[in-house]
């Protein structure tokens, strides 16, 4: 019995009908399609896209070498190598996130205690050499610096989920 | 035996016994923070509070003696209560700064907090803070994270012997530290690192520079002072980081000396040789080593000669490198080799002690009732064995040293403060007062000696004593009349009942005569049937070819002088070595770079007879190569036969094979030859090697050279005797010894006998002075 | 060892001094000669102006063979030594429970209010320092204070000012 119904169903097309139904039904109804990159997806604030890191006001890196997001990170991106500085405070000196190691889980974000290093919502990049996959501690700063007004009303926003 | 029940498990116990010796035993875990095992009991962290049935609160399991039928409960809830609030007041005024602490990751208070502590504190008040005082170049402190253990405290006092850091102030206002600004000198001083449990105290140079979780620890043996601490390499990324010590209760228990923990910043020292480079018409090139190897075997098979060859080796070289050292040398068809660089009398040879050591154990010292030393300043040269005579000092041993200078001892003990002539009657009059006669030259000496007050007190101590020991130093192996000392010295112990040992100076100086790095001894210590020329004449009658292993001209060698114009008039120095320096670049005609400390595996035999392995820790810097495979090469290069080891461990293993049943043995013959080589006219050089000169690989830790023990090189003269030579009111003056001057401050010492100057040998500004003890004269500038 | 080398005790203090600290020495037995350390700093400080300098503390240090931080310990812990110059007359009030609850705060009110300094600091004629101290051991007569050696009870404002004029 079973084997009739499955015969005369793809005889006649039967699945092949309701596919282009289901097609043009969606055909007249409102579109989702997002014309990128004229038009951009809204971005949560607690987006994980490329990485910064950020000063205080004063001008002061945020980063004090302490080492967390290095232990904690999965993918083992993160290199960082630290000695005093002249003032005799502890700082970086060097800091290297490998973006093709990054698996973007925002791990070092969280275990941040000083709020240094964060994924902002930039997504769109690109390197032409291969080099140029590694964020490098000025690129960092930089990202922050450009960033950084963007950085902090994320920060803001997703206080409470902190 | 007492019973005691913890946690409803049955324990036995001595009685008088802390709670906290016997959890511990059993593994039971309690937190402390101011108890430590080899400190006094202070109980004031609170920290350990467990239940004890019966008493009406909890107790400090630090300061609670075991009792027959006790109850105790560590993790009873009103055991872990106590230890809860315990922690929050801890907590009240640390400043929880770990992701900047170096601490961090392996701090007892971290771990105690997260095991016993609460999330969050009660106290709302402002948290205190404590300004930090510079202790000196070796330790960070940061006293806001103190948690007032006195670990430190109690260390300085107890171990160190030397009471530099206290609690001041009180209640709140309580700040450990100094007191005034004061550097720490103590040469154990870096052991209250590892005893903070907090950062208030880490290591000044590896600060920030990587974090606990990121080290890899592996075993090594220290290779400075002949006591062989076993420490812990931490390493990262192919770096030793830092150092620490491996708890051995039969050597260094858990401590080290400054020297070894710090030395390790010497291997990234911008002198490190990490190419073989050839001399080409005055010019070093670099050069690959092929090129360079193939250079130094056509170089010394070209001096065709054997006597012409001579091979000087440090003591700090590994076993396997002294054997393979003296297998290259023998295998050329010479005797010449020698790793007593720094001995100012050979005359003994062939009567002295083939496998001389300590006499004993070490863990033995702190039982002896009295000791001799002769020409030894062990707490600077050998600081571990030195702790260990402080232990028998403290409980009443009756120590006396002989010495051409006063010592700061943090014991009581009698010293004798005489030139190194008086150094011989000194040690002569000893052996008269015990009546002891001795032959040969010794009973010339004794023979005119004076049993005075001082001799009979020493002589009746070491009589008196039922363990004593009469040990030589390395003052005593570099003075003029060593031979005639260490006579002595055996005849004082004999006749006292005494035991007589060595003190040695280097970590191999005791293993390199088991390696036959000697012209009259072949490996096992066996009797040469041909003999060598010793190190001194080999230099006083210069050889064609030299090859250098691990001895830096200029600050290795007992008469610098000598080493310079030796090498100088040599056809061929084939120089293997760590670091170079301008001395070396001008003696040597082919560097080749060999791994240093860390690098290599190798084999050191401490001064009491031990043979400790210890495998590379990191690999050897740049292209330097381990010295055993070196030397291989060089051996396969110059056809020898049987030189084709594929691993150190199977160089060892050949020599522990020829060493089997030799037994360590300080039996002394007899010198006939009574001239006392000391006696001089006029002023006489003390020309010890302070501790921080000790090797290539110290003498460039930067850090230790900032310490107090590191004084730059300088003309050390009694008040009396500047007068005389008319230097009283002057800031330098230039000493002259064998015909070479150098310029150097003076420096006014009350702790220099009469007719001595003391100018310490291994020093930036003595590589062109003459012997270690001769004759000097000095001028003003 | 530990301690501060000097060649001749007999060059520490003056004669009267090392007179005093001895008596004080005999009181114990001979190898527990730290014990007159408190002693002796109070000595040092009353010949000195009612204050201890470092060197004066070094001095002790070496005349009992003590090391130098053993004194410090002891000097800083106690608050009878001082160890910035004070004035002629030092004030300490006690704050402790008993006077606090017998409204000791007045009575630092008052004398702060009338001498123009702070708890700890000194008059710029130099000869009034107010100084906060614990239980004095007179709490029957809280509020209290000590002015050198002698104990003033029952304070008001009233009773303070008269003691304060006459004083020299």
């Amino acid at each position: 019995m079973n084997a009739l119904t499955n015969y005369f169903k793809s005889l006649f097309l039967l699945e092949l009908f309701r596919g282009l139904g289901v097609t043009g039904r969606y055909l007249f109804k409102r579109k989702f399609t997002v014309m990128y990159p004229e038009e951009k997806a809204p971005v949560s604030p607690r987006f994980r896209g490329l990485h910064a890191q950020r000063r205080y006001p004063n001008g002061e890196e945020r980063c004090i070498a302490c080492k967390l997001c290095e232990a904690t990170c999965p993918a083992l991106a993160i290199t960082i190598e630290a000695e005093p500085r002249d003032d005799g405070s502890r700082r970086t000196t060097r800091y290297d996130i490998d973006l093709f190691k990054c698996i973007f889980c925002g791990y070092c974000q969280e275990s941040c205690p000083v709020d240094a290093i964060v994924e902002t919502r930039l997504y769109e990049y690109h390197f032409e050499n291969r080099e140029d996959s590694l964020m490098t501690k000025a690129k960092l700063l930089a990202m922050g610096d450009k960033y950084e007004s963007q950085i902090a009303a994320d920060l803001e926003a997703q206080a409470k989920h902190r | 035996m007492v019973t005691i029940e913890v946690n409803g498990r049955e324990l036995k116990a001595k009685a008088g016994d802390m709670l906290i010796e016997v959890t511990d035993e059993a593994g039971i875990d309690i937190p402390r923070f101011c108890y430590h095992k080899k400190l006094s009991i202070s109980a004031s962290c609170r920290q350990c509070l467990v239940e004890v049935k019966n008493a009406p609160k909890p107790l400090p399991a630090c300061a609670t003696p075991v009792m027959e039928g006790m109850k105790v409960f560590t993790r009873s809830p009103l055991a872990l209560a106590a230890q809860k609030g315990t922690m929050e007041f801890l907590l009240i005024n640390h400043p929880l700064d770990c992701p900047i602490c170096d601490q961090g990751g392996e701090c007892e208070l971290q771990d105690v907090a997260v095991a016993c502590g609460s999330d969050a504190s009660r106290f709302v008040e402002g948290k205190r803070v404590v300004p930090a005082k510079n202790i000196g170049p070796l330790i960070a402190t940061e006293m806001t994270r103190c948690i007032h253990c006195t670990r430190c405290v109690r260390f300085g006092e107890e171990i160190a012997g030397i009471r530099e850091m206290g609690a001041t102030g009180r209640g709140e206002h309580m700040v450990i530290g100094t007191y005034i600004e004061k550097s720490i000198d103590s040469e154990l001083s870096g052991n209250i690192i590892d005893l903070c449990p907090v950062g208030a105290l880490t290591s000044k140079p590896f600060r920030f520079s990587a974090r606990a979780w990121e080290l890899t620890q592996v075993e090594g043996v220290a290779p400075h002072d002949s006591v062989g601490s076993n420490l812990h390499l931490h390493l990262r990324s192919n770096k030793v980081m830092r150092v620490a010590p491996k708890d051995n209760e039969s050597i260094n228990e858990c401590w080290i000396s400054d020297r070894d923990r710090f030395s390790y910043q010497g291997l990234y020292s911008d002198d490190r040789l990490t190419v073989p480079k050839i001399k080409q018409s005055g010019e070093w090139q670099d050069v690959t080593w092929e090129v360079a190897l193939d250079m130094a075997a056509a170089g010394l098979q070209e001096i065709g000669e054997g006597e012409q060859i001579a091979t000087l080796v440090s003591p700090s070289s590994t076993l396997e490198e002294l054997y393979l050292a003296q297998k290259v040398t023998r295998g050329l068809g010479s005797n010449n080799i020698d790793y007593r660089l720094r001995q100012g009398d050979f005359r003994l040879d062939g009567a002295e002690p083939a496998f001389s050591w300590l006499g004993l154990k070490i863990s033995e010292i702190e039982n002896l009732n009295a000791a001799l030393l002769v020409g030894s300043n062990t707490r600077k040269e050998q600081p571990i064995l030195a702790h260990n005579l402080r232990k028998a000092a403290v409980s009443g041993a009756k120590v006396h040293f002989i010495n051409p200078l006063q010592l700061e001892l943090n014991y009581t003990a009698g010293q004798q403060l005489t030139t190194p002539a008086g150094m011989v009657q000194s040690l002569a009059a000893v052996a008269k007062a015990l009546g002891a006669t001795g032959e040969g030259a010794a009973a010339k000496v004794i023979d005119k000696a004076v049993a005075d007050d001082d001799a009979k007190a020493i002589a009746s101590a070491l009589k008196d004593a039922d363990k004593a020991a009469v040990m030589l130093g390395n003052i005593a192996a570099a003075h003029p009349d060593y031979s005639i000392l260490c006579v002595l010295a055996s005849v004082v112990a004999n006749a006292s009942g005494a035991t007589f040992g060595f003190l040695a100076e280097a970590a191999n100086s005791v293993g390199a005569r088991l390696a036959g790095a000697m012209p009259h001894l072949l490996p096992g210590a066996k009797v040469a049937a041909e003999k060598g020329l010793d190190v001194m004449k080999l230099q006083k009658l210069p050889r064609k070819g030299y090859l250098l292993l691990g001895a830096e001209p200029g600050y290795d060698f007992w008469d610098a002088g000598l080493t310079r114009n030796a090498l100088e008039s040599a056809d061929l120095v084939v120089a293997l070595n760590t670091h170079t320096s301008p001395a070396l670049e001008a003696a040597a005609d082919i560097m080749l770079p060999i791994a240093a400390f860390a690098e290599t595996s190798g084999t050191y035999v401490n001064t009491a007879g031990e043979w400790q392995s210890f495998r590379g820790a990191v690999k050897p810097l740049g292209e330097a190569r381990p010295a055993w495979k070196v030397l291989r090469v060089l051996g396969n290069l110059l056809d020898q036969e049987d030189c084709e080891y594929t691993s150190s461990e199977q160089v060892r293993d050949e020599l522990a094979s020829l060493c089997e049943g030799v037994m360590p043995d300080n039996s002394v013959g007899k010198t006939e030859s009574a001239d006392l080589q000391s006696a001089v006219d006029g002023l006489i050089r003390i020309g010890d090697v302070p501790p921080y000169a000790l090797d290539s690989l110290v003498r460039r830790a930067s850090a230790l050279q900032q310490t107090k023990d590191a004084a730059p090189a300088a003309i050390c003269i009694n008040a009396e005797e500047a007068k005389k030579a008319g230097l009283a009111d002057c800031d330098s003056a230039v000493v002259t010894q064998d015909g070479r001057e150098a310029t150097l401050p003076v420096s006014i010492d009350a702790n220099i006998p009469d007719g001595c100057v003391r100018i310490s040998a291994g020093l930036a500004g003595t590589e062109t002075l003459g012997a270690q003890f001769g004759e000097v004269t000095l001028e003003k500038a | 060892m530990n301690t501060i080398e000097v060649n001749n005790k007999a060059d520490i203090f003056s004669t009267e001094i090392r007179g005093e600290i001895d008596q004080w020495v005999a009181k114990y037995p001979a190898d527990w000669k730290q014990s007159a350390v408190m002693a002796a700093l109070r000595i040092v400080q009353d010949a000195n102006g009612g204050w201890l300098t470092t060197e004066l503390m070094n001095d002790v240090a070496a005349y009992l063979d003590m090391a130098p931080i053993a004194v410090y310990e002891v000097a800083t812990f106690y608050s009878m030594y001082e160890l910035k110059p004070v004035g002629k007359h030092k004030i300490c009030i006690c704050t402790n429970v008993s006077c606090m609850i017998n409204n000791s705060d007045r009575v630092v009110d008052h004398l702060e209010d009338r001498l123009g300094i702070k708890l700890g600091q000194t008059t710029e004629d130099g000869r009034f320092t107010l100084k906060e101290v614990e239980c004095l051991g007179a709490c029957g007569g809280a509020p209290m204070m000590q002015i050198g050696k002698q104990y003033y009870e029952n304070l008001t404002p009233e009773i303070i000012d008269s003691i304060l004029e006459g004083l020299e």
